[in-house]
């Protein structure tokens, strides 16, 4: 073996199987790639400011935003599992855990650091913090997503220094273990800020009275889009950490999870599912029927236009909704890997449709009697950008699966220290 | 004691924690967005008093009354006067952005030989020699100023032609001026003893004439009436900003207007709606409407809307004497809400004198639109404050910007009285820039300067004793004690009017129905048309690049 | 609230000249149009739609409507949701006051308006060389990254109280505090006053049968009010988004 994949190899644990130090430079290449132009976009961004975009004055919020929900939804898996594990104690998806964690980390980071190119002023950004408006849904958001993050990286610390090499230092070892009795504290304050923001995300177009595409009435000051969001985000997360935990599978052959912890998250997302769709289908009828019109407008208003015909609305419901419901729950469905993963990516596009839904549509949608309908389409700074992202996200979890232990059931529990 | 990597990390992570509670980062964090509200770049507003005082514009030959607020020595507003006798408080829409002009992209601050850099003396050199080998034309787009004695009177000197170049609003008045002798600058509209008034395609409510003028008046008699007191009819092909606000729109083809004309005056005849005075065209009824493309019905209805709520008059855009005839059998010229007369207290000059067949060179006065191109011309001495590109011309001779010169306004266009306003150089004139009538006076030094000739006026104004003079307040002409207050109130951003000729009036000698003009206008037309500048304020492109509100103009540098 | 400056606009004076929007722009120091700005990236505080009856040829009818920010007084939709702040509705005078140097341009704002009344610098401002001297002293230059809007000229506003005050009173004369557009305007279709004050004539034609608002449904309590005599125009107003072969703006 040459120097260099000698010096990896002293990285990775000793009883771990992991591609050559070649063929995971290889994997990792493409996505290097991909983050770098993805930096240059951002970096084009910050220069020249946000014209680099196609947003405008019409469409303020963009792929971008989209983006940031959507992924924030997925990374929603992250809260919920450590809720299961810790607080419901559902000890049979532990494995998954870490993955849960990385994977969140991984989202929430890149939808902060998106936001970040996003704002005009990120110089400012700490004003949120300053001049907090408790009106604002929007500062529940940056509040409890900041909050959030800073859990999630106190819980990947752990993870972090169960690295071979890392553990070898006592007093991360020390670390380590008293982080390891403050986990549940972690999950539990974990899930009550993603709670909140999970449902503020939703609140941020729920609120808006002047988009009745996007208004709801609701509960004291939340909109039901609050609610629903929080929904729609339980029941992705483990969907989304399934198929995470698939690809990871399928890109390094091994089998990483017993297919039962895919069954019962399957089977988490569809009850979540069910539930979502129903809460749903409820929510919608009140908004046609009555919020809507009490503001002036119909679904004439939102549906004559192509392509955002009601068939956005039925798609959502159900082949992205309630299908997926039925696939997870039902036995015999559940039983096939395939069905099960095929459930899981409905549930995702079902609930990426849903984000697109509320932001993308709730802007291009005329207000004003005499404006037409409009249309956006990103600039390659934007999709570049989301593009990073998405590499940062394989790149992270990549090293995180390659030198971390990632699937071990056992959690926390010190391995015996070898020397090296 | 050894200082290991555990201690460096412990360190750090203590600094960091410590950190927090020190005034450091969170200082840095306010400084950083102060930074971010106070780049370099981004320009800041002059500090210091803002003065405001009023001038005629000098942009275009309406000369519209300005508030022109100041600030450390530069324009950083206008606004119209509200109580103004013209104007009545209002601009065109492009002269609230006039202020900016000076430092258009396009502003001339060199003089240009045949595309290369040149100067002031070798210029001079070239004119002189010019003169002494043959005629000179020297043209004037604005007549009638103090500036333009000067010119005049070199042409007159120095074996020379002064050629005027009548503006477009002059310009349809020209067939009155030729069918009743009178000059097209001593003519005017009675708009205010107007109740219906049939506009061949002008933009009353778009820049014409003295903007202000016609759409305050139209917005107190007519706007929002279902039986407006003031009636406007707008004939033109597109339904224009005018067209979409008039009482009626007829939507004609290009190019017809002379047939509709002719077709009108039939009917206005042969229905005894008029009383029978003058020619007729010899096209019949049937055959003008065929060429109209418009059904005889309508446009017996228009006739009858024409006549039914008088005074009537006809307003063309281009001076077609096809349709200024109408004029002549609707009773229009010389009387009470059509073309009058205005009184004469300032002698004109402008009388062109013969031109030989070729000039030596030509002397383009700033005020000429840049958009014309002289025949005949030889060498070209051209002055404009802008380049509006594509210049022909072989020198390129920085004029004076807005404000930057002392200059008169003579009577609009269009006005229905006399009036003379005086606008000073409220900025200092940059020196790389001359008139043409400062340049003719290196030349010849005994030509009479535009101060003199202003004093000049005034004293005619004084001795006259008619009218009144408007700054701020109106007052009697009779009442100033000398000529010097009277110039001094005009110097001041004021502004005379006179009074109507009493006993004027004017016989239109029309022997034959005029045949129709030419079928396609010289240029396009668009909502720039009344812009005079060759170039548009930035700020203009508000108006068509980020907004509907407009199209794209045709042919002006923006 | 002291005062709650609003606006009549006459959409059967408005020629659609364009004069408000230049004057609105100069006023308040906007910069000229980026090359590649365009209708829906530019800054009109000031912004003139064509509205039409839709139909074409001699039938065919147009008007024109400004649109600024339209203050909005009950749950104004922008101030509930700016996460620092940055705008406030200003209780002494009912203008909904937006701070660009606390904006984060985040572009909450710019979701929440229903009438489209807010504009993100999308570009640094940028005037050609000297043009700065043209700047007006009374307002701030923004800069990019930052969304801003009509402020009902908040800066004459502030020299009328100044020069009231000079003159020992509390109160302005509202002789002195005219916004730019209402100036400018060569039909004199923008009226302003104090819908406050139930003898202003512009709280009285607020009140006329003519007199209608934007989107009214909505409930925003928006304080520019339009009147017009033509039905098409009202029955286009009264209608909320419409079906879309309707009155194109574009």
């Amino acid at each position: 073996m040459s120097e260099t994949a000698l010096i990896d190899r002293r990285w990775i644990a000793r009883d771990a199987e992991r591609a050559s130090t070649a063929r995971f430079l290889l994997w990792l290449f493409p996505w290097v790639c991909l983050l770098l132009l993805g930096i240059y976009a951002a970096g084009l961004c910050f220069y020249y400011g946000l014209n680099q975009t196609n947003m405008d004055n019409r469409f303020a919020f963009g792929m971008w935003i989209f983006l940031d929900l959507s992924i924030i939804a997925m990374g929603a898996g992250a809260f919920f599992t450590g809720f299961l594990v810790y607080i419901l104690k559902q000890t049979d998806l532990k494995p998954v855990l870490n993955t849960a964690v990385v994977v969140g980390l991984t989202c929430y980071s890149g939808a902060v650091a998106v936001l970040m190119v996003d704002v005009g002023q990120p110089l400012r950004a700490w004003f949120t913090f300053w001049y907090p408006n408790t009106h604002s849904m929007l500062t529940e958001v940056t509040f409890c997503i900041s909050c959030y993050l800073l859990v999630l990286i106190l819980e990947y610390i752990p993870v972090l220094v169960q690295n071979r090499q890392l553990r070898r230092v006592p007093s991360f070892l020390v670390f380590e273990h008293q982080a390891h009795k403050l986990v549940p504290v972690l999950a539990g304050v974990g899930a009550f800020l993603s709670f909140f923001h999970q449902g503020s995300l939703g609140g941020l177009y729920g609120v808006l009275r002047g988009r009745p595409f996007a208004y709801r009435q609701g509960f004291a000051i939340w909109p039901s889009t609050f609610f629903l969001f929080i929904l729609s985000a339980i029941a992705v997360g483990p969907s989304f950490l399934m198929l995470v935990v698939a690809a990871a599978e399928k890109i390094t052959g091994q089998t990483l999870v017993d297919f039962r912890v895919y069954r019962k998250l399957g089977f988490i997302s569809g009850v979540l599912l069910a539930i979502y769709v129903a809460a749903k289908a409820i929510d919608t009828y009140v908004w046609l029927n009555v919020t809507s019109p009490r503001l002036g407008f119909g679904p004439w208003d939102y549906y004559s236009y192509w392509p955002f015909s009601s068939t956005f609305l039925f798609a959502a419901t159900v082949p992205l909704g309630l299908l997926p419901a039925i696939l997870f729950i039902v036995p015999r469905t559940a039983r096939h890997r395939g069905l099960l993963l095929l459930a899981a990516a409905l549930t995702c596009c079902g609930v990426l449709l849903n984000r697109f839904v509320m932001t993308v549509q709730t802007l291009a949608l005329p207000t004003l009697p005499f404006d037409p309908f409009l249309k956006y389409i990103p600039s390659w700074q934007e999709v570049a950008t989301f593009g990073g992202v998405l590499a940062y996200g394989v790149i992270v979890y990549s090293l995180s699966y390659r030198y971390l232990p990632m699937f071990e059931a056992t959690k926390g529990e010190a391995k015996n220290v070898s020397l090296d | 004691m050894k200082f290991s990597r555990r201690d460096l990390l412990i360190g750090t992570a203590g600094v960091t924690a410590g950190i927090v509670f020190t005034p450091v980062p969170w200082k840095l964090l306010g400084d950083v967005s102060i930074w971010s509200q106070n780049w370099s770049w981004i320009p800041q507003p002059a500090h210091g008093p803002v003065e405001t005082t009023l001038s005629p514009c000098t942009l275009c030959a309406a000369g519209c009354g300005m508030r022109v607020r100041m600030a450390a020595g530069f324009p950083v507003g206008i606004s119209g006067v509200a109580n103004h006798p013209l104007t009545k408080g209002a601009l065109c829409t492009l002269g609230y952005a006039a202020h900016q002009l000076n430092w258009h992209p396009a502003r001339l601050l060199r003089v240009r030989h045949s595309g290369r850099a040149s100067s002031w003396p070798e210029a001079q050199a070239a004119f002189a020699a010019a003169c002494a080998e043959g005629p000179i034309a020297v043209m004037d787009g604005r007549p009638g100023r103090a500036a333009s004695v000067a010119l005049e009177t070199f042409a007159a000197k120095h074996n020379g032609s002064y050629q005027t170049v009548p503006g477009p609003e002059t310009q349809a008045l020209a067939p009155y001026a030729a069918w009743s002798g009178v000059p097209a600058s001593t003519l005017g509209y009675d708009l205010e003893n107007a109740r219906t008034i049939v506009s061949f395609g002008a933009p009353l409510l778009d820049g014409w004439g003295t903007p202000g003028r016609f759409t305050r008046l139209w917005s107190a008699r007519a706007a929002g009436q279902s039986d407006p007191q003031l009636r406007l009819i707008q004939i033109e092909p597109v339904l224009s900003h005018t067209a979409a606000r008039a009482w009626r729109w007829l939507a004609v083809r290009e190019g017809t207007q002379g047939a509709l004309a002719a077709a009108l005056a039939r009917v206005l005849v042969e229905e005894h709606l008029v009383k029978a005075q003058g020619p007729l065209p010899e096209m019949t009824l049937e055959q003008a409407a065929v060429q109209a493309g418009l059904p005889i019905a309508e446009i017996r209805d228009l006739a009858h809307a024409m006549v039914e709520h008088g005074p009537t008059v006809v307003i063309t855009s281009d001076g077609d004497p096809a349709v200024a005839a109408l004029n002549v059998l609707l009773g229009a010229v010389g009387t009470p809400g059509g073309i009058i007369l205005k009184s004469k207290v300032i002698p004109r000059h402008g009388a062109a004198s013969t031109a030989p067949a070729k000039f030596r060179a030509t002397v383009i006065d700033a005020s000429v639109p840049w958009d014309l191109i002289p025949p005949a011309q030889g060498e070209v001495f051209r002055f404009a404050t802008w380049d509006g590109g594509d210049s022909k011309a072989d020198w390129l001779l920085p004029s004076p910007g807005f404000l930057e010169e002392l200059t008169d306004i003579p009577t609009a266009p269009t006005s229905a009285t006399e009036t003379y306003a005086i606008a000073t150089d409220l900025l200092a004139q940059p020196q790389e820039t001359q008139t043409a009538a400062q340049f003719l006076r290196k030349i010849d030094a005994s030509l009479p300067d535009v101060d003199k000739s202003i004093h000049a006026r005034c004293e005619q104004i004084f001795q006259a004793r008619l009218g009144t003079i408007y700054a701020g307040q109106s007052k009697p002409v009779a009442q100033f004690e000398s000529a010097a207050k009277l110039e001094e109130q005009l110097r001041k951003g004021g502004v005379w009017l006179s009074e109507p000729p009493r006993n004027a009036t004017l016989h239109c000698a029309l022997k034959i129905w005029p045949a129709a003009a030419a079928t396609a206008p010289a240029a396009p037309t668009d909502w720039t048309s009344t812009w005079a500048p060759p170039v548009l304020p930035p700020l203009a492109a508000k108006l068509y690049q980020e907004s509907t509100v407009r199209e794209a103009p045709a042919r002006r540098l923006a | 609230m002291s005062a709650r400056y609003g606006m009549v606009i006459d959409l059967d004076r408005c020629t659609g000249c364009g004069a408000c929007m230049i004057a609105c722009a100069s006023e308040n120091n906007v910069p000229p149009a980026a090359p590649r700005a365009t209708w829906r990236t530019g800054i009109t505080p000031m912004l003139v739609h064509t509205l039409s009856n839709g139909k074409e040829g001699v039938d065919r009818r147009e008007a024109f409507i400004p649109i600024a920010c339209m203050q909005c007084e009950h749950e104004t939709p922008c101030v509930s949701v700016c996460p620092q702040q940055a705008v406030e509705l200003d209780k002494s005078t009912g203008i909904v006051m937006q701070m660009p140097q606390r904006c984060l341009g985040c572009r909450y704002c710019m979701t929440a308006c229903p009438y489209h009344a807010r504009y993100f610098n999308w570009w640094d401002p940028q005037w050609p060389p000297g043009m700065e001297h043209s700047l007006n002293p009374g307002v701030s230059v923004r800069m990019r990254g930052v969304v801003e809007k009509c402020n009902m000229c908040h800066a004459r506003y502030h020299d009328a109280l100044q020069k009231a005050a000079a003159a020992g009173k509390k109160k302005i004369d509202l002789a002195d505090y005219v916004p730019a557009c209402v100036e400018a305007c060569p039909t004199g279709a923008i009226a302003f006053g104090n819908l406050a004050d139930p003898n202003d004539p512009v709280t009285m034609a607020a009140k006329s049968p003519d007199a209608f608002r934007l989107l009214e449904s909505i409930g925003t309590e928006p304080k520019i009010h339009y009147k017009t005599t033509q039905a098409w125009i009202r029955a286009l107003a009264d209608r909320n988004s419409g079906r879309p072969t309707e009155a194109q703006h574009v």
